[in-house]
């Protein structure tokens, strides 16, 4: 721990002076390290552009540096690939998994980092934000507290609508240089924003879009935070908007606002769907923009061996056949997955009520927990079958290693543990996907 | 490794836009060996090291749910497009319209069956996104908890389930819309169409880059993957049932990359 401590701090030294010298020359450094896993949980490939990935650790002593808002492109395929050549082990991180992995180190704990985001926050003056309570927000997530996650998501997107609100290509010149002073922003449209801020989180989009504000600190396309998802029905109203307004030439972001009047929508979502918009729109002969380039050499072999052979439509319906066919098959394996994790789901529900009963009973096997077992839902019999037998064999395993008097305390470990262990095998278990097979190898383990 | 062979070759054969924003597969595999290995020594403690483990899962959820909500905002605007750009050259060109023109018309329209195709592909291979993932993010999961003896799977996937980018029904309803679409806007098939085109399918050659290209890989990647293996267990998925497999092999003549 001694030396991990160490090392960040000279990571912390390092890096808070030189911001802008940072994406690259950081990856690099910290491939250097000596330490294998702070190696690796450092290591920032830094796909989110303009930001101190580690010095933002200690919040509070590098103020400025820190309140860099986050900044990616999305479509910055020539930096994110240099930087993954530079780093080779790890995916795009960003700075805020750098942010909290650092405090975890160096602080042991989340505790710090919230605190240096409560005393952040105090300075810039934000308005606290509870997460919204979004059927879509992940409020519940990781390992890491959401909370923390989500003030460090407000203050971000707080920042990034600043820089959105005063000049909309901050993210192109942004893109380009590392260096960010949103100092200089801080003061001015604080006003706009928090009040903005509330407003948003109230998420009273019924009928129309979703907004999905995760609990996870975003490492892409920060203007987007909270992300906004898109309905057709809210593209309808947008059109509609669009054409009272004179078409997607004369209207205006603001225009189109104020005239779709829906709660939580920001300038900035509808900025960034009028620009796609009238990409769409004005690129019918070129075939929907991006997709020509992709689709050139499909096109030429088409009209060079096909034309001649079957003819374009024909080659089409046949793509559009084995287009179905992928699809379907997406579905139904998305569906099987569902299904995996439910019944998953279930058998775990069962052994915790089973934990439940025997830790009660000071672990005497009792009738009840059998009839705990029984109302199993029909639709899912073979593996809860399984469960089933599975959790009378943890029972009749209890009973077996002895409910001897002043037992209670063993049992229930043994219990918890038995639970656990069961979980455990379900989850690792690497016999035969067969229902007889399945339960004979748990009895089997469970008797070692 | 099959799995991460596999994502592999999906991958490269994606759309290019598209390559960064998939699992970074191979890089969690290691960390998660390291992981295991680094346990032993007490100096970086388990309750850190899955919380790094986590921090990481979660961001790249995050790029999967940006980059597929971004797409999916894409899909609902050109499909609304692809209708207006419909009804425009049916009402100028068509029969009944202002300046009625076959040549025009059938010019037209062939352009748009030819995009609405792609737009068709494209919806699809994204949703075929939105589940690699998953199943990528289950099987680094599953590994974990075997490495490391940990509980981490069970509810870190079921968060997994509810996240915008495994919600896929809104680009599943466009995509069932679209083929409705291409019904409408694609001549009924006659009898001799059909027997032609039994025979020349295999005349059929897919080479380069392409939305079809993409598809064929997906379809083929995702039986591969699905065949068995030695970890079969309650968790997994059963073999696929694909009908079509042979004629989508053959889809795969002069692939340079074969899928096997």
């Amino acid at each position: 721990m001694p030396s991990s401590f160490l090392a960040l701090t000279s990571f912390k030294d390092k890096y808070s002076t030189s911001p802008s010298s940072f994406q690259v020359s950081s990856g690099r450094e910290v491939m250097e390290n000596s330490a294998s896993l702070q190696e690796s949980s450092l290591a920032p490939s830094n796909g989110t552009l303009g930001n101190s990935s580690l010095s933002p650790s200690i919040v509070t002593d590098h103020m400025c540096a820190s309140a860099l808002p986050h900044v990616q492109h999305s479509h910055n395929p020539a930096f994110i690939s240099q930087s993954s050549r530079d780093l080779a082990s790890l995916p795009p991180l960003d700075a805020s998994f750098s942010q909290s992995t650092a405090s975890l180190i160096h602080t042991q704990g989340n505790k710090d980092v919230s605190w240096s985001l409560d005393r952040l926050q105090m300075f810039l003056d934000l308005p606290e934000n509870t997460p919204a309570p979004n059927q879509l927000v992940e409020s519940s997530t990781g390992v890491l507290a959401s909370e923390d996650h989500n003030k460090k998501t407000n203050w971000q997107e707080w920042a990034d609508d600043l820089i959105n609100v005063v000049d909309p290509d901050w993210s192109k010149i942004l893109d380009n240089t590392n260096v960010l002073n949103p100092r200089v922003e801080v003061p001015k449209p604080s006003g706009d924003i928090s009040k903005q801020q509330p407003q948003f989180h109230q998420n009273q989009l019924v009928p129309h879009g979703e907004f999905s504000s995760h609990a996870y600190p975003s490492s892409t396309a920060p203007p987007t935070k909270p992300r906004m998802r898109w309905t057709p029905e809210l593209h309808e109203a947008f059109l509609e908007a669009v054409n009272q307004l004179g078409g997607s030439e004369r209207a205006t972001p603001k225009g189109i606002l104020k005239l779709m009047n829906v709660e939580g929508l920001t300038i900035y979502h509808v900025k960034s769907h009028l620009q796609k918009y009238r990409t769409a729109r004005y690129m019918p002969e070129t075939s929907e923009g991006t997709s020509e380039k992709r689709i050139t050499s499909i096109e030429e072999m088409k009209s060079i061996d096909l034309k001649t052979s079957i003819g374009i439509t024909e080659a089409l319906r046949l793509q559009v056949e084995v287009q179905k066919q992928l699809h379907e098959q997406l579905e139904i394996q998305r569906n099987l997955q569902l299904r995996i994790e439910e019944q998953g789901r279930y058998l775990q529900m069962m052994f915790e009520k089973q934990k439940k009963v025997e830790d009660e009973k000071g672990g005497v096997p009792s009738s009840a927990s059998d009839d705990l077992l029984a109302p199993l839902p029909g639709s899912k019999h073979p593996p809860c079958n399984n469960g089933k037998s599975d959790s009378e064999a943890l029972e009749q395993d209890h009973s077996r290693t002895g409910i001897g008097p002043g037992n209670a305390g063993t049992n229930e470990d043994k219990s918890s543990s038995g639970v656990s262990t069961k979980l455990k095998m379900l989850e690792t278990e690497s016999t035969v996907h067969d229902e007889s097979g399945f339960s004979v190898s748990k009895r089997a383990r469970t008797e070692k | 490794m099959k799995f991460g062979k596999r994502l592999k070759q999906q991958i490269e054969e994606s759309l290019p836009a598209w390559r960064d924003k998939f699992l970074s597969y191979k890089e969690l595999k290691k960390l998660v060996r390291q992981i295991s290995s680094a346990e032993s020594c007490v100096e970086y403690g388990k309750a850190d090291a899955e919380a790094e483990f986590v921090h990481l899962l979660n961001n790249e959820i995050d790029k999967f749910n940006v980059f597929f909500m971004e797409e999916e905002e894409d899909f609902i605007i050109r499909h609304k497009e692809l209708q207006q750009r419909i009804k425009r050259v049916i009402e100028t060109w068509g029969p009944n319209g202002t300046k009625p023109s076959e040549a025009e018309y059938k010019d037209e329209m062939a352009k748009i069956r030819k995009d609405i195709v792609n737009f068709h592909g494209e919806m699809v291979l994204l949703v075929n996104y939105s589940n690699i993932n998953y199943t990528g993010l289950a099987k680094i999961l599953k590994k974990y908890d075997k490495r490391t003896g940990g509980l981490l799977r069970l509810p870190f996937i079921q968060k997994v389930l509810q996240q915008p980018f495994f919600i896929t029904d809104l680009v599943s309803k466009l995509v069932k819309e679209c083929e409705n679409i291409i019904d409408e806007v694609f001549p009924v098939e006659q009898e001799d169409e059909e027997e032609i085109v039994k025979e020349q399918r295999e005349a059929i050659t897919v080479a380069g880059k392409g939305i079809f290209r993409n598809t064929v890989a997906a379809l083929l990647s995702m039986q591969e993957i699905r065949r068995g293996s030695s970890t079969y267990g309650h968790f997994s998925l059963p073999p696929m049932d694909l009908p079509d497999s042979d004629l989508i092999h053959s889809f795969q003549l002069n692939s340079p990359i074969p899928i096997v």
